[in-house]
């Protein structure tokens, strides 16, 4: 599983020896299914790194069994080298936000942060100086009175922020913090959210099924799919270098294209009208590969792929196209840079830098 | 919210003196000089409220349904929390059974359970006691403090109480700081519910209880069979009197609806 990924072709990640947090072949099994299958991570103190993927593919189960609430079938989690599987979840001083931010809903904003001091019995001065503290680090200083009824999503997201990070947890597990707000408040949350995680460096990991929160957010991401570990990289790797199709398909939209192996005086390729790919050694021999280009990796030109455009939608930032070539239809997206575009059933052609493009066989998965 | 109609509005209107009629017409009653029970009165008088002092029994019976009553609701409250928490949270074998078992009461008839009770109690030695009456009414309104708290329990978000032990609570302190006051509407409408039917019950009491020392209800049930004079209107006043001062004096003091329906309940 971690073979594949690190064989990717990537820059290895200089993995950081001891790992603070070390998840090792963790699984969990149920009767009928694996929801978490030998899942082995080791994150850096400080890292934010985020669980990506579909909704069944094991990655709350993972932040279930590092919170303690769910008992694993396998492995072995450890944090600063110690088994973290013995300690008790109410001793494990890890902080969390849940998805329904779960604020305790009897108690004061002031109250629901100050509830984790109460139960480590920080005296009471000190205990009102990190309440204040905590809440003036999320903005809410005036709401501190205010029960959660009385608030809106994205306050109540960052009282259930400031409740977590208050008893300085050694790690803090984020669980689909932001899917119940609305899209601009979740972009203004992400930027705040990364914002305080670099001041205080808790080491965070984010479980979440938004692509786009996951590369806004994190240092490094985990792609899971069915229990198991499709990729862990740093976002940009894992988006340009996706080691499986899984990952490709995942992480934004992606152009498959059937292309035809050449063999020229520069060694084998895989060509498309005029665009010429060069073919790894492993796939010299096949006959047709599956070539993958990002939309926004392609770009029009003289020659090239020969493409009609079937549709032009304007997105404000970018135009989108939808065309149809060949090879199969291609998805293009242009940045809004004022040139003008190419119109619905124009005929074009399509370009992209050999780097840009991804090769894999025809038939069966793997890089 | 929609508008009734005028026929609704009608039909509302009589559901609600059909309801309140028959406590205004004994309230009405209790103030007859007359000897037996009439309306209209001549005039008013409170010779019948006067009488009650000649009737220490009626006073001791009320103590005791007062007393059964709070006993028996806070025994089957404490029974309930922890079966609906259990049955709530957990899938184990037998789960279906306990709850079944726990609301079983409500469909025997209660004059059976007077007779089982009665040879039961008997047959231990327990007969015509306090006690007997405690454990009996347990029985009988275990059902509403059960059904109630496990209709908070079952609506219970877990995520608050894994927030609560991820921020160090557990145990005792979990409950008491954040699982009881999650649950605490369905507690006290159960406690509440509790309280009533037992202070309430005639059916199966009259069976068990000593001739001695017996509840309110029972007492006056007795009363009425042997006499026809509006003694027992004037003590169905009282007792509707204090109803309404002790409703408004928790109205006053926490909120009835806070306490029913739950501070979560989005009003302020």
């Amino acid at each position: 599983m971690l073979a594949r990924s690190s064989t990717s072709g990537i820059a290895p990640m200089t993995d950081p020896a001891p790992a603070f947090l070390a998840l090792d072949g963790l699984s969990k099994r149920y009767a009928d299914h694996v929801a978490v299958d030998a899942l082995t991570l080791g994150v850096a103190q400080g890292e934010f790194i985020s669980l990506l993927g579909p909704s069944g593919c094991g990655k709350t189960t993972t932040l279930q069994m590092i919170a303690g609430f769910t008992e694993p079938s396998g492995g072995a989690i450890r944090l600063e080298g110690r088994d973290l599987v013995a300690v008790k979840p109410a001793r494990r001083g890890l902080g969390i936000v849940f998805q329904s931010y779960a604020l305790f809903p009897h108690m004061t904003a002031a109250e629901n942060v100050a509830f984790g001091l109460e139960m480590q019995r920080v005296p009471k001065a000190e205990r009102a100086r990190r309440v204040t503290d905590a809440l003036a680090l999320v903005g809410l200083s005036a709401l501190a009175e205010r029960y959660p009824r009385r608030m809106s999503g994205g306050q109540q997201q960052r009282v259930a922020l400031a409740r977590a990070l208050v008893i300085q947890p050694r790690i803090l597990l984020l669980d689909e913090p932001l899917s119940n707000l609305d899209a601009k408040l979740r972009e203004e949350m992400q930027i705040e959210l990364r914002q305080i995680q670099r001041r205080i460096g808790t080491t965070t990991i984010l479980v979440t099924h938004d692509q786009h929160e996951a590369m806004a957010l994190s240092d490094r991401i985990v792609v899971m799919n069915a229990g198991k570990v499709e990729q862990i990289g740093r976002p940009q790797d894992v988006y340009e270098r996706p080691a499986t199709p899984f990952v490709a398909s995942f992480l934004g939209k992606t152009n498959v294209f059937e292309a035809l192996v050449e063999r020229g005086a520069d060694g084998a390729a895989a060509v498309l009208g005029t665009v010429r790919c060069p073919c790894p050694p492993h796939l010299a021999g096949a006959g047709h590969v599956l070539l993958t280009v990002r939309p926004e990796k392609i770009a029009f030109a003289d020659e090239g792929l020969a493409c009609r455009i079937v549709s032009r939608v304007f997105q404000g930032t970018y135009w989108l196209f939808i065309g149809e070539t060949p090879a199969g239809v291609a998805t293009i997206v242009c940045q809004n840079d004022g040139a003008a575009q190419p119109g619905e059933g124009e005929s074009v052609h399509l370009t992209w830098r050999a780097d840009d493009a991804a090769l894999r066989p025809l038939s069966g998965a793997g890089a | 919210m929609s508008r009734n109609g005028p026929l609704a509005l009608l039909f509302h209107a009589l559901v609600m003196l059909f309801m309140l009629a028959p406590i205004v017409i004994v309230c009405v009653v209790a103030f007859t000089p007359e000897g037996f029970l009439s309306l209209p009165t001549n005039g008013l008088s409170l010779r019948w409220f006067k009488a009650i002092a000649g009737y220490p029994e009626f006073v001791s019976a009320f103590r005791d349904s007062l007393w059964l009553a709070a006993l028996s609701s806070v025994i089957a409250v404490g029974v309930s929390v922890p079966a609906a928490l259990a049955v709530a949270r957990h899938r184990f074998p037998g789960r279906e059974a306990v709850s079944a078992f726990i609301l079983s009461p409500l469909m025997i008839p209660h004059v059976v359970l007077g007779v089982a009770f009665l040879r039961f109690f008997t047959q231990i030695g327990v007969g015509g006691s306090m006690v007997s009456l405690v454990l009996a009414h347990v029985v009988i309104v275990l059902p509403f403090a059960f059904r109630l708290t496990l209709s908070t329990a079952t609506g219970l978000d877990r995520s608050l109480e894994q927030a609560a032990v991820s921020l160090g609570a557990s145990g005792a302190t979990l409950f008491r700081r954040v699982t009881l006051p999650l649950i605490l509407p369905g507690v006290v409408s159960g406690l509440v519910l509790a309280f009533i039917n037992s202070f309430d019950e005639v059916t199966m009491t009259v069976f068990i209880a000593a001739p001695g020392a017996t509840t309110l209800p029972v007492r006056m049930f007795l009363y009425i069979q042997d006499n026809i004079d509006p003694l027992v209107t004037s003590v169905s006043a009282v007792v509707i009197a204090l109803t309404v001062v002790v409703m408004a004096l928790i109205e006053k003091l926490f909120g009835l609806e806070r306490l029913l329906a739950g501070e979560g309940g989005g009003r302020s």
